[in-house]
């Protein structure tokens, strides 16, 4: 083993200049903004929903959609906090109740559908392409987060991957609410909550080794 | 120990060391990373206990800091990002080497010991010897039939050959042969 002293003259010797990170909260827009935009593509080739207004007078569904957008943004900008090792890491804690409040509402779309139409919900009908649009989504952004907070894999990799995976299944799942035609039937709203446990399960249980595959090497100097 | 105005006072110059280092200035990040080392290891020795594992935390940290310097922002305090850093690398440390103690039982002594040919050689020694001594002990017709195909891995037909006796007669005695050495050597255990 090489001694400490050994050590620090090694990495002083590969210490050339860095480029400082922005701050948190422009690299978590800089994030979304990109979100946005995929969001906004897959919109423009799918067509907006039609009727799209008029859910909203639901005040269940405006919730929900609302709380869903709060979780991907407060999820974001959480990730990106949780990634440096100077701030708190009581950021993971922020988009919490945005998640819960986005996740009971779909848990009360199925309650509510059960109600009415009972085991006739459980038609496969769309829920097989909500499922894939939101894993497709998923994935891009994913790995655009994943390689933007590489670095978080030495201070806080699961909290930072549990955040990020809200934010990502929040972004994925609540645009689906432009383009997607669903009508909100017991299968469909299931899939939507696969889909999310399935993003967010996996980003936490694989952060470790993503972090580990993606993460910063020393560079010879 | 220090007061917190010389901690804070330590820590802004650290912070300008860092800045200093993150544009490439090697001397003051050879300053910062030897100045920062003692305060590393009190924080790694919270977690380990042998000096080596001390050591390897300690290189595991400022390893950490090296790969991730460009995430520290001089705007803000140095300390909280540099706990942070160590905190967490000695603390995942210290749970990796649980994680594989209770996988691996520690080579002692006395394993090393009783597993080491010397120390059973002796037993196989002693066996030879007294098989060599029941051998001598058998009557000269056995000894010759066995010494003939069991040692000199001769054939039947190449020991009849040589003794004059016939492959029966061969036969028998190594038989009777390996029936008495048994018996004596199984009296001995």
């Amino acid at each position: 083993m090489a001694t400490t002293a050994a050590l620090i003259d090694q990495l002083t010797a590969d210490a050339a200049p860095v480029r400082r990170l922005r701050r948190p909260t422009w690299r978590a827009l800089g994030w979304l903004a990109v979100a946005a935009l995929l969001i906004a593509a897959i919109t423009a080739v799918a067509g907006i929903r039609p009727g799209l207004l008029l859910l909203f007078r639901d005040p269940v569904f405006a919730l929900g959609r609302a709380a869903a957008l709060a979780t991907a943004l407060t999820g974001a900008l959480a990730t990106f906090q949780l990634s440096v090792p100077d701030r708190s890491p009581r950021w993971l804690i922020l988009p919490l109740p945005f998640a819960a409040l986005w996740l009971g509402a779909m848990g009360y779309g199925c309650i509510a559908d059960w109600l009415v139409e009972g085991p006739a919900g459980l038609q496969l009908g769309h829920s097989v392409d909500c499922f894939r649009a939101i894993l497709l989504t998923s994935l891009p952004l994913g790995a655009l987060l994943f390689v933007m907070v590489r670095h978080a894999g030495r201070v806080r990799p699961i909290a930072t991957a549990l955040t990020g995976g809200l934010a990502l299944a929040a972004v994925a799942e609540g645009g689906m609410t432009l383009y997607h035609d669903v009508d909100a039937s017991l299968m469909d709203i299931l899939s939507h909550l696969f889909a999310v446990a399935l993003v967010v399960g996996l980003s936490t249980s694989g952060a470790r080794a993503v972090f580990r595959l993606l993460g910063p090497r020393r560079r010879p100097g | 120990m220090r007061g917190p105005a010389e901690r804070l006072a330590a820590g802004m110059e650290w912070a300008a060391l860092m800045a200093r280092a993150q544009a490439g200035d090697r001397a003051a990040y050879h300053r910062l990373l030897t100045e920062i080392t003692p305060y590393v290891r009190s924080i790694a020795a919270r977690y380990h206990r042998t000096r080596e594992d001390v050591e390897d935390a300690v290189q595991d940290i400022l390893l950490s800091i090296h790969t991730i310097r460009h995430t520290y922002d001089p705007e803000r305090p140095f300390g909280p990002w540099l706990a942070t850093i160590a905190d967490r690398r000695a603390l995942d440390r210290l749970r990796k080497r649980l994680r594989s103690a209770g996988r691996e039982t520690a080579l002692e002594p006395a394993h090393e010991t009783f597993a080491a040919e010397p120390t059973n050689g002796e037993s196989a020694g002693l066996e030879a010897e007294e098989l060599a001594r029941a051998l001598e002990r058998l009557p000269p017709g056995q000894r010759q039939a066995l010494e003939l195909l069991k040692l000199k891995e001769m054939s039947l037909k190449e020991a009849s050959a040589a003794t004059g006796l016939s492959i029966t007669a061969l036969k028998v005695a190594t038989h009777r042969a390996l029936k008495s050495l048994r018996l004596v050597m199984q009296g001995k255990r």
